[in-house]
């Protein structure tokens, strides 16, 4: 890629842009061929992303519309997933239930990593009694259980869409903090830094220049593979009945809704589960090929001792 | 040895400090007024001053902050936990009620997260990229992705469909009755033994892959050792280490999966309890709980490194 960068560099803007794009579209296929379940993980997700995106073009019916006449029907030609205990079409819900997972998902994972990784640089950077308080405290966010950290914290702060997307983002702050701390722990003996400081220049300036372009990679493959785990933690919610309030589709909720019905109807209970199921898959997968790739120290192994194996 | 481990109790005594202290934080200060959060923004705003003050003083919310916290830290000491905002019955009878059958489920996917996992691990190693690992790490994959209460409302369904049957919902000690009360707690236990026996065969899979390449057992093979000899006793001892160190991690997972999962199966454990307080706004039951997971989170995991100190004396006098 750097050869194309350079052969092109008197082009014009656009045949160098058609160069990088040829280029980026050669490092894809030869990423997929590598590790063809992850291509498959990353093709699944962007064709879920598509269906969240274009959800009011793909919904048969409107999500919300509750249809008296047609209560707790099982799958037919009418409504192809079947229909609600208030007649609510199944598969559009589905289909709307994407839009509200991944939305939550992707915020929060975003917003958690960011503000953890953020962190992580400075406590790795500038060690010292900043470095000890804040591994302390993300200690003590990580002597929660996930979930029921979340939990306490959206009731706190209400159960909102908000709410849950920042509930579900403080649980993946430490994860960011411990990863990100330890690249810049390591970056930070690196010569190249320290002929920054020799010349003068500031701990901000070197953490923004210098630290912060070496942790991209592993902030990616933490994004990824966290992202699996904010569906699962924003369905549990949903399920639980603490997460996005009804009656905005998600697929925890339509769950719950399954459950409280006297004879729980197959369709309802299977296929919002089906959704998560293939998702997190996904997602999981692709998380898995991305790290292979870009950082092989970030094995499942690393990620987790970093993760809380090694406490104290 | 003792050294490590008096800093490691000390260590873990202070997190614990730290986390009730970011529960109160978290429960009573983060909301502003505590009516609000038991009583929600509308329930609260239809309250006349006086019956603020009244429920206030009756729930002993009326004291500064700090003093309802070292109140709390007292109630904890004192083993009573406080009371129940809707309830007569302390905190303390709710967990002793409802926390053994919670333990159960917890200790059973334990271990069958380890008869499943640790033997798919072994085999898998043996034969890597053969069909039979293909085989296993699909399925960890698989169980990996697949959230437990959503497999559990599954199995639920099924029994109910295709044979009638229905666990018994209420609470069944195992000293009342064994067979009710296993009825109760093998499903979740098996939903949640199932995800991280998949964790754990991953592991110990690439674990022992690791070890087995080293050189310590290439002079064991080249002894003339059988092949099954060289693996069970030079390489997975050898590979244990971090499996024990991911099932520590794991029981995060299970405390809070099982939150979920006993909702699913019906179960009446701590995790319903805990789901009802938080639905009702019960604050001192939700902050008691809450500080009663974390503290067995922290509990397992200074176990674990303790094992881990144990069989490895690289940590012990590191």
């Amino acid at each position: 890629m750097a050869m194309e960068a350079l052969g092109t560099a008197g082009a014009s803007p656009a045949i160098r842009g058609l160069s990088t794009m040829r280029a980026l579209f050669r490092e894809l296929v030869r990423f997929s061929r590598r590790n063809t379940l992850a291509a498959i993980g990353g093709l699944v997700g962007l064709f879920i992303i598509f269906v969240a995106l274009a959800a009011p073009l793909l919904a048969p019916r409107d999500p919300l519309k509750a249809d008296f006449r047609r209560m707790n029907k099982p799958p037919d030609a009418q409504s192809l997933l079947g229909t609600d205990q208030v007649g609510r079409d199944t598969l559009s819900r589905v289909i709307y239930g994407a839009r509200t997972s991944l939305f939550v998902a992707f915020s929060a994972v975003i917003l958690g990593t960011t503000v953890g990784s953020l962190w992580g640089v400075a406590c790795g950077y500038l060690r010292g009694r900043f470095d000890l308080y804040s591994q302390r405290i993300m200690e003590i966010l990580q002597s929660f259980p996930d979930l029921i950290l979340a939990m306490a914290i959206s009731m706190a702060i209400g159960t909102g869409l908000q709410a849950v997307i920042f509930a579900i983002a403080i649980t993946r702050i430490p994860f960011g903090g411990r990863v990100i701390r330890s690249v810049a722990l390591s970056v930070r003996e690196m010569p190249y830094v320290e002929a920054g400081r020799a010349s003068g220049a500031s701990a901000m300036r070197i953490m923004a220049l210098h630290v912060l372009p070496q942790c991209i990679a592993p902030y990616l493959v933490l994004a990824t593979t966290h992202l699996g785990v904010a569906i699962v933690i924003e369905a549990a919610l949903g399920f639980l009945g603490v997460g996005v309030p009804p009656p905005t589709p998600t697929w925890g909720n339509m769950l719950a809704d399954s459950i409280t019905a006297l004879v729980p109807p197959w369709w309802l209970a299977f296929f919002p589960g089906l959704a998560i199921t293939v998702t997190v898959l996904a997602f999981n997968l692709l998380g898995d090929g991305i790290r292979d790739t870009l950082d092989p120290r970030l094995s499942p192994a690393f990620l987790r001792m970093m993760a809380g194996g090694r406490r104290g | 040895m003792r050294k490590y481990l008096t800093r490691r109790a000390v260590y873990a005594a202070v997190t614990l400090l730290g986390v009730s202290l970011s529960i109160f934080v978290i429960l009573r200060v983060l909301p502003g007024d505590p009516l609000v959060a038991i009583l929600g923004v509308e329930g609260h705003a239809q309250m006349t001053p006086a019956d603020r003050e009244r429920i206030m003083a009756d729930l002993g919310l009326s004291d500064p902050l700090p003093v309802q916290y070292v109140r709390w830290l007292g109630d904890i000491a004192s083993g009573q936990l406080g009371k129940s905002f809707f309830r007569g019955d302390t905190v303390a009878e709710l967990i002793l009620h409802r926390g053994p059958i919670s333990a159960e489920i917890g200790v059973l996917s334990v271990i069958i997260s380890w008869l499943v996992g640790l033997p798919v691990g072994i085999l898998s190693a043996f034969k890597p990229n053969s069909v039979p690992d293909g085989i296993a790490r699909t399925l960890s994959v698989l169980f990996i992705a697949i959230p437990g209460f959503w497999l559990g409302m599954l199995i639920v369904l099924a029994l109910l469909f295709w044979f009638g049957y229905k666990a018994p919902i209420i609470i069944v000690h195992v000293w009342q009755d064994p067979w009710q009360n296993l009825q109760i707690v093998i499903g979740p236990a098996i939903v949640l033994g199932l995800a991280q026996g998949a964790y754990i065969a991953r592991m110990s899979r690439s674990c022992l892959l690791e070890v087995i390449s080293e050189d310590f057992v290439r002079t064991a093979r080249a002894k003339g050792l059988r092949e099954g000899f060289v693996v069970m006793r030079h390489a997975l001892p050898n590979a244990l280490l971090p499996v024990i160190t991911i099932s520590g991690v794991l029981l995060g997972f299970v405390l809070g999966g099982s939150v979920a999962v006993e909702q699913a199966f019906g179960v009446p454990g701590l995790g319903r309890a805990l789901v009802a307080a938080v639905i009702e706004r019960d604050i001192i039951v939700v902050q008691n709980l809450v500080l009663l997971y974390a503290v067995i989170f922290v509990a397992v995991n200074v176990l674990v490194d303790l094992s881990y100190a144990w069989l490895d004396p690289r940590i012990r006098y590191g």
